[in-house]
């Protein structure tokens, strides 16, 4: 684990859409306490923006009611929220137990060759960014690849190839 | 008084209080079961694992102190060789990451860390990977500086935000061994009591920046006193040191345990109020603003009175009882008027519900029931009329300066002071006397109740009270029973009160 506290700021002001505006009143009306919609809102954010910023945290915060403390220690926990921009195509690779043995790493390598990037970086040109994460649940297939959230399943390098070249 | 019920330590019968949990039922009669998160103010959170007990009664294996309460019957293991590893296992669990820096560490000598490891551990560590590198001076605002690699993560300074002051300013983030207290950025420690974080703080991650790296702790003398800053009279602790060559000063305030008054806490106004003892002080006698033999300067005083056909004194309603019925017999001796006017020293909405109070006077109660005038009208009228004007330690805060002035031009002023307060150096004689941390007393809070308090810090070249002051200026009580006699012939509830025998936490009248 590293430190994930430094916060960055945009420097704007941060709001929720129209879209997701809407969707909080919605969700906000399923739970007993306004203190419950700590993740979701995170993850609303995340769906809009990309990525959870300072500002973010702070209108999340205001916007429910609670203390900005409390946010961003669930922003901190849980590493699924990025706290800084990723690249336009995130890409996970899984590393779990399946994954690893049906040569994840395979995958990996052809990524540093390909787009230049390691587990953790974002390409120069901002395009990519890559990430190694634990079991997404899809052993019987493994390798599996999430890319902006999409599954491909039982991947090599060569089906990586044809998955790059699809994208714009 | 609670319940008693029996039950067994290490096999030892102890009869301890019902309704408690095990860390404070066993703990009232002096069995330590080691534990950082678990404080009785801010309830148990079992986060630190350090009270693992076994219970004998097929319970699990083991249970946490903090959240099992005491049953009749029950039967505690501390002493097995089970619960001493567990110990000294969270005791290096705790020490993975700890820079050890003791020696330069405001908290080494009053740290739980520290106690617990030469208790519970004592062995070497084994760890010989890199430890995690965290923020070392952190400004949380407030006057609170952290230091993120010493916290042992217990989270009591988040839990008192959250709980207490209601301000919530401080969080854990990160998780695992990159786990570490901060503020969310920009919204920093913003609430009046932020520096109690630092004494809840069981190392020395949380300190004040106030008194950080001033005194080691061993040499502090810790006296007990009462924080006069406003009418709560919340205890405290004077933590004072004379230093070689130096004279006694007090370096910090901090909050002593009393349920019937304040808690376990003080707030920060009235914690930074130490400094008032030191600074400011009026430490030798004036002769219209210019240093002045002291001798003299009660001849003259004495003479100024005697010749006036019309004689004020004005108290201040932060002197004790003992001081002000010192002052009472001393106006009827020379057949003055009294006055306790100090409408000023009420701050209207600056108090709150928890422990700060709108009357920053300490001992009003005692001015009402000892009988002393304190309306505005009375003082004026006697002040046009007076010849000579003895003010005692009032500070006059808010009074209209210009009604004074022109009150006071004919007038010849007696200053018995502990600061320099504006009227000082207007006066025709100014003499010192001391201040609340250097003589002993008995006050009233807003809520009735009488505390005594003794003197703790004893300068260099001691400084008489407003009792001896009045003594040597022809006052008639000289000795401390005559002047408890003389509050037992004021008529209410005062007059039964054995001023020998008030209780640790207070009378309440």
């Amino acid at each position: 684990m590293s430190d994930r506290s430094q916060l960055i700021e945009t420097g704007k002001p941060f709001k929720f859409d129209a879209e997701r505006d809407a969707e909080f009143e919605r969700l906000v009306k399923r739970y007993p306490t306004r203190e419950s919609m700590i993740l979701p809102a995170l993850w609303l954010t995340q769906e809009q923006e990309g990525w959870v910023s300072a500002e973010a945290i702070a209108y999340i915060a205001d916007r429910i009611g609670t203390y900005a403390a409390k946010v961003f220690e669930a922003a901190t926990f849980y590493t699924m929220y990025h706290l800084k921009p990723m690249g336009q195509y995130h890409i996970c690779v899984c590393r779990t137990l399946s994954c690893w043995l049906r040569e994840k790493q395979n995958i990996i390598d052809f990524l540093a060759e390909e787009i230049g990037v390691r587990p953790g970086e974002i390409s120069d040109d901002g395009r990519f960014s890559l990430e190694e994460v634990e079991c997404l649940g899809h052993c019987g297939t493994a390798p599996v690849v999430q890319v902006n959230g999409e599954f491909h399943e039982e991947m090599n390098v060569e089906k990586m190839k044809t998955l790059l070249a699809g994208l714009e | 008084m609670a319940e008693m019920i029996k039950l067994f330590v290490n096999g030892e019968e102890v009869e301890v209080e019902s309704g408690k949990n095990l860390i404070d039922a066993v703990g009232a009669v002096g069995i330590e079961i080691p534990h950082f998160c678990y404080h009785p103010a801010l309830g148990a959170d079992g986060n630190c694992r350090m009270c693992l007990v076994g219970i004998e009664d097929g319970r699990p294996p083991l249970v946490p102190a903090c959240k099992t309460p005491a049953a009749e019957g029950m039967k505690v293991q501390l002493d097995t060789d089970k619960i001493k590893k567990i110990q000294r296992d969270m005791m290096e669990f705790e020490l993975i990451n700890h820079p050890i820096d003791c020696p330069v560490c405001d908290q080494a000598g009053e740290c739980t860390l520290q106690d617990y490891y030469m208790t519970y551990d004592g062995v070497s560590s084994r760890m010989n990977v890199e430890q995690v590198k965290k923020a070392k001076k952190l400004d949380f605002g407030g006057g609170v500086v952290h230091d993120q690699e010493r916290c042992v993560l217990c989270g009591r300074c988040v839990r008192f935000c959250r709980q207490i002051t209601k301000t919530g300013e401080l969080g854990i983030v990160n998780r695992t061994d990159s786990a570490r207290v901060d503020i969310f950025p920009g919204r920093p420690l913003n609430n009046r009591y932020a520096l109690n974080v630092v004494d809840l703080c069981p190392v020395g991650a949380m300190t004040s920046a106030d008194f950080r790296f001033k005194q080691r702790v061993w040499f502090l003398k810790k006296d007990e006193g009462i924080c006069h800053g406003c009418s709560k009279g919340c205890n405290i602790f004077i933590d004072h040191n004379r230093e070689k060559y130096k004279d006694d000063t007090i370096y910090r305030f901090r909050p002593r345990h009393n349920d019937q008054v304040n808690g376990y806490f003080i707030c920060d106004e009235g914690r930074l109020s130490h400094k008032k003892e030191n600074e400011g002080r009026l430490l030798e006698s004036l002769k219209n603003g210019k240093p002045y033999n002291l001798t003299e300067s009660y001849v003259l005083a004495q003479k100024a009175i005697t010749n006036a056909e019309n004689v004020l004194i004005l108290v201040s309603p932060n002197l004790p009882l003992e001081q002000l019925v010192a002052t009472q017999v001393f106006a009827q001796k020379i057949g003055a008027s009294l006055s306790g006017y100090s409408d000023g020293y009420i701050v209207k909405g600056d108090g709150d519900d928890f422990l700060i109070q709108d009357d920053k006077a300490a001992n009003r109660k005692g001015l009402e029931l000892l009988g002393i005038n304190t309306g505005g009208d009375f003082f004026w009228d006697s002040l046009e009329k007076a010849e000579c004007f003895i003010c005692i330690d009032n500070e006059l805060p808010a009074v209209d300066t210009k009604r004074l002035i022109k009150a006071l031009r004919e007038t010849k002023v007696i200053a018995l002071s502990s600061h320099h307060f504006n009227l000082v150096d207007q006066a025709f004689v100014a003499i010192p006397v001391a201040s609340f941390s250097e003589y002993g007393g008995s006050i009233i809070n807003c809520d009735g109740v009488l505390q005594s308090f003794q003197a703790a810090v004893v300068k260099n070249t001691p400084i008489a009270d407003v009792t001896e002051v009045l003594r040597r200026l022809g006052g008639p009580l000289s000795s401390a029973p005559e002047v408890l006699a003389a509050i037992h012939r004021v008529e209410g509830p005062l007059a039964k009160v054995d001023f020998n025998r008030i209780p640790a936490e207070g009378l309440k009248l």
